[in-house]
């Protein structure tokens, strides 16, 4: 089943994207879901559970900013935890990307 | 699917955790149909990227009770998990529900046994210095002695034995979400 391999593969993915937009600049929830489901083509609903998550275990803070147009909207920051578990996470993915790109090349 | 039938689907599907949690969801749902009315696309492009509420709600509520089971090693927080778990629907667990049935019988059999020896232990030592038993009351009080305490080892390795299959369990629960992310490092 190549498709669930493919989605098992994009979730696994999705927190260290998360982190990885957050890194560049402070973004709310629809932005975030958004970019993702636009690039990686992530279902949008799956980013509030996931953003909960990783608010409770101390990787991201919010904040509210006034927004144009409504009310005040909720942004998400990596917090200094946050910020070293997506170092890590880039430096393991790039380890383990690299390997099996190393291998999948040597298939050919 | 109107934004309307959307949350209120979701909601129905939270209901259960506390309403806090439940509203604040809600609302951040809520939030996301506003914010893509505000990008220029209809009720019903929103509710069809977000997915299907019923099965969100399901996924929700099962990682609520799979994190309760890690916080609160208690028995009614593996209920709960082990219900959460054959509410994902996922197929397999037709396969995955006898076999679970039988080592939670087995557990419980177990249990029951360590539990009639403990007291069959206490007994012994308790009654052995008023009775003749065979061999003398020390003997007696000896043998209740080790009986109660090979019983209450026979407990603990149980119980250890329990939180590693419920463990399994909420690790091959967490392989059944199709919305989230399964949580297979922790």
């Amino acid at each position: 089943m190549p498709e669930a391999i493919e989605i098992q593969l994009k979730k696994g993915a999705l927190e260290l994207c998360v982190l990885a937009l957050l890194s560049q600049h402070d973004s709310y929830a629809y932005e975030i879901a958004s970019q993702l489901s636009d690039s990686i083509g992530m279902g949008e609903g799956t980013i509030y559970p996931l953003m909960r998550r990783l608010q409770a275990d101390g990787l991201v803070e919010t904040y509210l900013e006034e927004s144009p147009s409504g009310p005040p909207r909720k942004y998400y920051k990596l917090s200094a935890a946050g910020r070293r578990s997506f170092t890590s996470q880039q430096a393991a993915w790039a380890s383990f990307s690299g390997a099996v790109n190393h291998i999948l090349g040597g298939a050919k | 699917m109107t934004r309307q039938a959307f949350l209120a689907r979701l909601r129905d599907g939270l209901r259960g955790l506390s309403p806090q949690t439940i509203d604040e969801l809600v609302a951040d749902y809520e939030t996301h149909f506003a914010d893509g009315a505000a990008a220029g696309r209809t009720e019903a492009e929103v509710a069809q990227a977000l997915g299907d509420p019923d099965r969100l709600a399901r996924e929700i509520r099962a990682e609520s009770s799979l994190s309760r089971w890690r916080d609160e090693r208690s028995p009614s927080a593996a209920g709960a998990a082990v219900f959460a778990v054959l509410g994902l629907g996922a197929l397999d667990i037709l396969v995955l529900l006898p076999i679970l049935m039988g080592i939670a019988g087995a557990l419980i059999g177990l249990i029951v046994a360590v539990i009639v020896c403990f007291f069959a232990g206490a007994v012994v030592f308790a009654a052995g210095p008023f009775m003749d038993p065979p061999g003398g009351p020390l003997t007696a009080v000896l043998g209740g002695l080790g009986l109660m305490a090979g019983s209450a080892s026979g407990g603990a390795l149980l119980t250890i034995v329990s939180i590693g299959l419920m463990n399994a369990l909420v690790w091959y629960g967490r392989l059944h979400y199709r919305l989230l992310k399964p949580a297979l490092q922790s």
